[in-house]
């Protein structure tokens, strides 16, 4: 039988409605024009808004007066192709990021869209070939791109940085900085800071060591990298036993640092220590795992560093944002653990200002005023089960906190659940997940709060309370609102002097990534993708089987 | 290319039967298993068909020695129309293999792991159009960890 002639494969975007390119936005893009973020509000030039991590917008069109009338602008949408790794804890948790009427944000499974920032048109998209055996912890997850010097910088699943060109979203560099076969992974939205772009690792639940790295943002030629555990005989490695402990140690830099540019110092949160919860292993404090280190951003050198939580046997890393703010001229920053606390240090130098609880129910020890932590609840004795508040997923996840200089306030979602877990000793292997005990989080007397905290005094302003844990980050803006998602799909509004919940929006699937906002000739929208995945059996198991659907929504007031 | 009779030997053989050996994970999808053949330029080749009447891929598993450019031929003996959905760096690819043609395509691919590919149309992936490129070898010296040999499973 004579045979067709098919041709040449072709890519599957093409067969789309997606124009190719767009707008040369980014190239304008510099590490000044970062310093000054927040002076350009219409933009959203890096992952958290600005370098100080506050998550705050001064853009006030849509205030306290009008958000009930706040409408659907447009919604994007990608949804799976075949088989991905992690089909069914995919989640969408990017912040997108906005230049100029173009709005560039990640998928999971590694793709990155260039869209019209006002209409939701495709104008490019770029996927990376993912390995779908690539050892995830919690699901198939990224959180965003950095822009720069026109190109997009994302983390791919299976550990590269790649640059691509803002203008055709064609791969301009390609580096791959962690070992697929060691469980590591990528999942955090690129820093860039000066010359470079800075990324961190994950894989801590499956016994890596930690790092961050430094590339040129313009060759991808490798400056530093930084293990966040140290080896034989480097500053920290007497916290560890003798023996292999620290080859597997974790300290996972997993969600994007800040930067003081006035200090010329990083501040990146660190992971569990592996394994998570068999502690015997790994007797002393295990720097730097569950810490705040602030880096310095030309050597990647640790100039100093604060144990959120020492010797840490309950999962409760500390990645999530270090929020940097000032009061009454004090350098300071602001973090919420995993363990149910509130931090403020002086961020010159780590000392602890102030720390005070921030969830109801804290089971595992006590933090007094001074930072001394007394040990209650753990899990020793192999085969015994012992139940502690918070859970594993903490008090509060890797989704953010916002920080107001309007109400100089913190606006933090929480988690009040908590966890049983059992020691099961195991033999550590490559790439096989390590944590050394069986865990059921609690799916019942759960509950979740929006709460406004005083840095001044660590005591809450208002709370919202919620039926299930709040597992989304929180956005501010200069309207004096402050929106967070629900598991169950509601986008919320609240006032953010009182707390009232002022408008609410059903998007049909829960929220765990980041609200963002913008403007475009003129007009403010909200931002917020929705896409209910990751580790729900953690952070809200009562939800697991809630509706897995995938989409951007965008917001804005009736012309 | 490996016989059916083979397969489970040239499986084991080249570790692909257990987590972390060859590749990443466990072998999920069975069928042919093809390698791929690499040229003096470094670029490698592989053919793949679909036999009439058996919806599946043959070989369904094309083994890559190590990340990189993959030439590959598709051809669709079948009687009925396919397609192919492939994965590569920058987007998926597609062509369209109507009864009884042939096309190529060229992949991008990193290691190590594995890589799905299948016929996207109908429930061809369902009824067994799904297959794997398998990409051995390790990341790069830069890409590893310090740290001394571990245990692998």
């Amino acid at each position: 039988m004579p045979q067709v002639d098919a041709g040449q494969a072709i890519d599957l975007g093409s067969l789309s409605s997606l124009i190719g390119s767009a707008p040369p936005v980014v190239q304008g893009v510099t590490y000044e024009r970062i310093l000054r973020a927040r002076s350009e509000p219409q933009n959203w030039l890096t992952y958290y808004g600005a370098y100080d991590g506050q998550r705050y917008s001064p853009l006030d069109q849509i205030n306290t007066q009008n958000v009930r009338r706040l409408v659907p602008a447009w919604v994007f949408q990608c949804g799976t192709t075949g088989i991905v790794a992690g089909p069914s804890t995919y989640a969408f948790e990017a912040t997108p990021i906005v230049v100029d009427g173009v709005m560039y944000v990640t998928g999971w499974d590694s793709w990155v869209w260039a869209l019209d920032a006002r209409t939701g048109q495709q104008l490019w998209r770029y996927k990376q070939a993912v390995p779908f055996d690539t050892s995830l912890c919690c699901g198939n997850v990224n959180r965003g791109v950095a822009v720069a010097r026109g190109k997009v910088f994302f983390v791919t699943l299976n550990a590269h940085v790649v640059a691509l060109d803002a203008v055709t979203g064609k791969r301009v560099w390609d580096k791959p900085y962690g070992d697929v076969r060691a469980g590591e992974s990528a999942t955090l939205a690129p820093l860039v800071v000066k010359d470079m772009v800075v990324v961190g690792s994950s894989g801590g639940e499956f016994g890596v060591r930690g790092h961050i790295d430094a590339f040129d943002l313009e060759t991808g030629r490798h400056i530093w990298r930084t293990y966040t555990v140290p080896k034989p005989g480097e500053p920290g490695s007497e916290t560890w036993p003798d023996g292999p402990a620290w080859t597997r140690g974790g300290a996972n830099t997993w969600i994007t640092g800040t930067y003081d540019p006035e200090l010329n110092l990083m501040y990146w949160g660190t992971g569990n220590p592996s394994p998570d919860f068999d502690g015997d292993v790994r007797p002393g404090n295990n720097l730097y795992t569950d810490s705040v280190v602030a880096i310095d951003a030309d050597t990647g050198r640790i100039r100093w560093h604060y144990q959120y939580t020492p010797h840490d046997v309950w999962d409760y890393d500390s990645v999530m944002e270090n929020i940097l703010f000032d009061l009454d001229g004090r350098k300071l920053l602001g973090h919420f653990d995993k363990n149910g606390y509130f931090f403020v240090l002086d961020r010159t130098n780590g000392q602890l200002v102030r720390v005070a609880p921030f969830v109801d129910r804290i089971t595992w020890g006590e933090i007094d005023p001074s930072g001394k932590i007394t040990r209650k609840v753990e899990p020793r004795q192999e085969g015994e089960p012992v139940h502690f508040w918070p859970g594993p997923a903490g008090a509060k996840e890797w989704t953010h906190a916002a920080y107001s200089p309007r109400t100089e306030l913190f606006y933090v979602p929480v988690q009040d659940l908590g966890a049983t877990v059992t020691l099961q000793r195991r033999e550590f292997k490559e790439s096989i997940p390590y944590w050394g005990a069986s865990v059921v989080v609690d799916s019942q007397d759960t509950q979740g709060f929006v709460r406004a905290v005083d840095p001044r005094t660590g005591q809450v302003v208002w709370s919202w309370r919620n039926e299930t844990p709040m597992c989304a980050s929180v956005l501010a803006t200069g309207g004096d609102l402050v929106f967070a998602g629900e598991p169950t799909g509601e986008f919320n509004a609240f006032n953010a002097r009182t707390g009232e919940l002022l408008w609410q929006f059903q998007t049909g699937c829960g929220h765990h990534g980041s609200p963002m906002t913008y403007s475009v000739m003129g007009k403010q929208y909200i931002a917020v993708p929705t896409g209910w995945g990751g580790w729900t059996e953690g952070f809200a198991p009562e939800m697991f089987g809630a509706p897995r659907g995938a989409a951007l929504f965008v917001f804005a007031l009736p012309d | 290319m490996a016989t059916t009779a083979e397969l489970s030997r040239v499986v084991n053989e080249l570790g692909l039967n257990k987590q972390n050996k060859a590749t990443l994970g466990r072998l999920v999808t069975h069928g042919n298993l093809g390698q791929a053949k690499e040229g003096p330029d470094g670029r490698m080749h592989a053919e793949v068909r679909i036999p009439p009447d058996e919806l599946t891929w043959d070989p369904s598993i094309i083994v890559m020695p190590h990340g990189g450019d993959l030439d590959l031929v598709l051809v669709n003996d079948d009687d009925n129309t396919h397609c192919a959905i492939l994965p590569s760096n920058g987007d998926l690819k597609f062509i369209w293999l109507p009864n009884h043609s042939r096309g190529t395509a060229t992949l991008n691919l990193d290691g190590p792991g594995y890589y799905w590919f299948s016929s996207g149309i109908g429930n061809d992936e369902g009824r067994g159009l799904v297959g794997v490129i398998a990409v051995m070898g390790e990341v790069p010296p830069e890409a590893r960890l310090d740290r001394p040999p571990q245990p692998r499973p």
